[in-house]
């Protein structure tokens, strides 16, 4: 039979998405080196991107097998949460041959992991279940049961249709699973920041929010492709705000610890949750600017109701 | 207001641009990439020189233009600026019939 990892549920859904609890080195190679071993044995593509530390211990306890692996380190290929699925995930599984089922272990949430981008990275948890329903994949995401907090592993069991308790081995189905609400329940205000250059644009200035942010980002120390990534971001925000938003907005940018923050506020409301979370098909038509915003940004932040939507992003200085 | 010239090259097949390719100019930069394909040049060159940014639609009308030529032929892209050849990476990494030239 299969390791916890791989046991379906009572569901007919081929994706399955267990969320692994471990309080130890020793309970996290327990789940993840098996689920990892089966796949290869069985021919299965097999990816894992973890922080670099789990890397390092998990390419170890594989040995050679290691190299039939994709390894990343989520840390640096995860770092905006938001950029996990399109960039991670789906560019692995789709790159596969149909027919074989696709493992991955993905590790996005670890302690140390800001407040600011907790919510971002609940809503990526949650949205995993969307983007991958009907796929023949497994996302195994191990949690820290000793080192994160409460709330984080109450989140898990939220986002996880199944979790592994920490020390046991079956997957069971988790009584808590409601993916909508976590989602909901994270699209929290991003509060007004009254200190930061501010620029109300519409579409006859959009090269002038983009000259705004640029000339913002190069005063507050941004250089290189950086200052080019901030100038791309905003351009593609605020013409996103032109379109779909109510036909402006406001742009802000200000510094915030090591980063640049811009941000754009519009009147539109976002209703598609896994917009700029979808791979970008080679013939599809436009709709890439926000998927471009969550590739270079470190972080991506966004809040939409009914009085509009505030979209920021974080750019390291 | 934003602009976009788009006129023909001396010496060689091809148009020179100047000044950006975003919202207000997407007709524009498509038209002169319609230009392009309709040609039927093996080589077609698109001096970007003076464009001081393109977004990422404008870098997808070229990539869609580029999928639209026939065999054995190619857009040259001379000195893009460098969020255009950071977007077709991105997106079209495997794009054969777009070249990006620096100099």
């Amino acid at each position: 039979m299969s390791t916890a990892a791989g046991t379906v549920g009572a569901t007919t859904d081929p994706f399955l998405h267990p969320a692994l609890f471990y309080r130890d080195e020793r309970e996290y190679l327990d789940g993840t080196v098996p689920f990892v071993r089966e796949g290869l044995a069985a021919g299965e593509p097999v990816a894992v991107a973890v922080p670099g530390d789990r890397l390092r211990m998990l390419r170890d306890a594989l040995g050679a097998d290691a190299e039939s692996v994709r390894l990343l380190d989520m840390r640096e290929a995860g770092r905006n949460p938001g950029r996990i699925i399109p960039g991670v995930l789906r560019a692995f599984a789709d790159a596969q041959p149909a027919g074989r089922r696709v493992r991955i272990i993905g590790e996005p949430v670890w302690a140390g992991r800001s407040s600011t981008e907790y919510p971002a990275c609940v809503q990526h948890e949650a949205l995993i279940n969307a983007a991958f329903r009907g796929r023949t994949v497994t996302i195994l995401c191990p949690y820290d049961a000793v080192r994160l907090p409460g709330h984080v592993l109450e989140d898990a069991h939220a986002t996880h249709p199944t979790v592994i308790p920490a020390g046991s081995r079956p997957a069971r189905d988790s009584e808590a699973y409601a993916p909508d609400a976590a989602v909901a329940r994270y699209n929290e205000p991003l509060p007004l920041v009254t200190d930061a250059m501010t620029f109300p644009f519409a579409a006859d200035s959009l090269p002038d929010a983009r000259h705004a942010a640029s000339d913002e980002g190069r005063r507050l120390g941004l250089t290189g492709v950086t200052l080019q990534d901030l100038a791309l971001a905003t351009a593609e925000l605020t013409t996103n705000s032109v379109l779909h938003g109510g036909g402006g907005g406001v742009l802000r940018v200000w510094a915030e610890d090591g980063h640049v923050l811009c941000e754009v506020r519009d009147g539109g409301r976002m209703t598609d949750p896994l917009a700029g979370r979808r791979p970008a098909g080679r013939d599809q038509r436009g709709g890439r600017g926000l998927l471009m915003v969550n590739l270079i940004a470190d972080l991506v932040r966004v809040h939409t109701g009914d009085r509009g939507t505030t979209i920021r992003c974080w750019f390291p200085r | 207001m934003p602009y976009l010239t788009v006129r023909p090259l001396e010496g060689c097949r091809g148009v020179r641009a100047a000044g950006e390719i975003g919202l207000a100019t997407h007709m524009i930069w498509e038209r002169a990439l319609e230009q392009a394909v309709r040609e039927g040049e093996a080589v077609y060159y698109l001096e970007l020189s003076e464009v001081t940014f393109v977004d990422v639609a404008g870098a997808g009308a070229l990539a869609a233009a580029a999928g639209r030529l026939g065999d054995g032929r190619r857009l040259v892209v001379r000195r893009p600026p460098p969020t255009l050849r950071r977007v077709l990476e991105t997106f079209w990494p495997d794009l054969s019939t777009i070249e990006v030239s620096v100099s």
